[in-house]
C-alpha cells in the first residue's frame, strides 16, 4: 500500500517537475487535453472489462446489486454532503 | 464526458462478457497499471505547469484534512442509513461505506466476518467506483470541485484522479491525491473497527 502511494507520488512528483521546467513544446501541452480523455476513456474501457469478466460480479450483481446500488448512493450522497459543509472552513470564509 | 464515460465502462464490461477470450484477465492488471501510471504522469504535468497552485495549498494548510474527514464520516453515516432501509445491522452496513471505494481490500477485511458481506462490501465499492466515475464531471460543474473528490473516496489517489484532474483543476488535483492517500489508509483500520461494533 505504501509502496503503491510512493509510486503514484513519484510518478506526479516527476510530471511536474517536467512541467514546470516549461520544456514541453506549446503543441504538447495544448494537446495534452485529448491525450489525456483518450488515456482515460481507454483505462476506463479496461476496468470495464476487468469487472465485465468476473463471473463472481456479475453473478452477485443479479442478487444483491440493488443493496450495493442503495448503498453506494447512500455513501456517495452523504460524502459529497459533509465535504459541500466543510468546504467553507478549509477555504477560509469570505468577508 | 459524463456520457463519454458511462459508454466506455458499458462498453468494456460488454466486451468483457461476450467478447473477449478471458486469457485477457492475465493482461487487465498491467494495462490498468500502465495507464493509470500514464495518466497521473499528465496530472504531475498539470500541477506543474500550474506552479501557483502550491501557495494556494499551502494557505489551506492542515484544513485540508477537513475535506477527507468529511468524505470518510459521510461515507460511514450514508451506509449506515441505507442499511436502515435495507434492514442490515448497522455495523455491517457501516463497515461496507467505510471500503470507501477500495472493493478487494473491503470483501477481504470482511471475508472473516461473512461471505455474504463480503460480497456485499465487494460489489457495493465496485459500483461506487463506477457511479463516482460517472457523477464526478456532473458534480464538479453543478455542486463544486471540492465536492467531486467525495464520490472517488480512496480512489482519489489512483483511478479516479486523472477523472477529478479533468473535471476540476490542478490545485483539487492535489487534494484529491491527499484525500484518497488518508481514505486509502484508513479503511484496513476502519472497516474492522466498525464492523466490531
Amino acid at each position: 500500500m505504501a509502496l503503491r502511494l510512493g509510486m503514484y507520488l513519484g510518478i506526479i512528483i516527476l510530471g511536474a517537475i517536467i512541467g514546470a521546467k516549461g520544456r514541453l513544446s506549446e503543441k504538447l501541452t495544448k494537446r495534452l487535453g485529448s491525450i489525456q480523455t483518450a488515456c482515460l476513456l481507454l483505462l476506463l474501457t479496461i476496468m470495464g472489462i476487468k469487472i465485465g469478466m468476473d463471473k463472481e460480479v456479475i453473478s452477485s450483481f443479479l442478487t444483491i446489486g440493488y443493496k450495493a446500488v442503495i448503498i453506494s448512493i447512500f455513501t456517495i450522497g452523504m460524502s459529497i454532503l459533509f465535504v459541500m459543509i466543510l468546504k467553507p472552513y478549509v477555504l477560509g470564509r469570505k468577508k | 464526458m459524463t456520457l463519454k464515460i458511462l459508454l466506455s465502462v458499458i462498453f468494456g464490461v460488454l466486451l468483457g462478457l461476450f467478447i473477449l477470450p478471458l486469457e485477457i484477465l492475465n493482461y487487465t492488471d498491467l494495462l490498468i497499471d500502465i495507464g493509470l501510471m500514464l495518466l497521473l504522469f499528465f496530472v504531475g504535468i498539470e500541477i506543474g505547469i500550474n506552479r501557483s497552485v502550491f501557495s494556494k495549498i499551502q494557505a489551506m494548510g492542515f484544513k485540508i484534512l477537513l475535506i477527507p474527514f468529511g468524505v470518510i464520516s459521510g461515507s460511514i453515516l450514508g451506509s449506515m442509513i441505507a442499511g436502515l432501509l435495507l434492514s442490515m445491522p448497522f455495523n455491517e452496513a457501516g463497515a461496507v461505506g467505510a471500503g470507501l471505494g477500495w472493493y478487494t481490500l473491503s470483501s477481504i477485511l470482511m471475508s472473516n466476518y461473512s461471505n455474504e458481506l463480503s460480497a456485499l462490501g465487494f460489489l457495493a465499492n465496485v459500483v461506487r467506483e463506477i457511479l463516482a466515475f460517472i457523477i464526478i464531471p456532473t458534480v464538479a460543474k453543478k455542486l463544486g470541485y471540492f465536492e467531486a473528490i467525495a464520490p472517488a473516496g480512496a480512489t482519489a489517489m489512483d483511478t479516479g484522479l486523472p477523472v477529478i484532474s479533468k473535471a476540476t483543476d490542478s490545485e483539487t488535483a492535489i487534494v484529491a491525491f491527499i484525500t484518497g492517500a488518508i481514505c486509502t489508509f484508513s479503511v484496513p483500520i476502519l472497516v474492522p473497527l466498525i464492523l466490531n461494533l
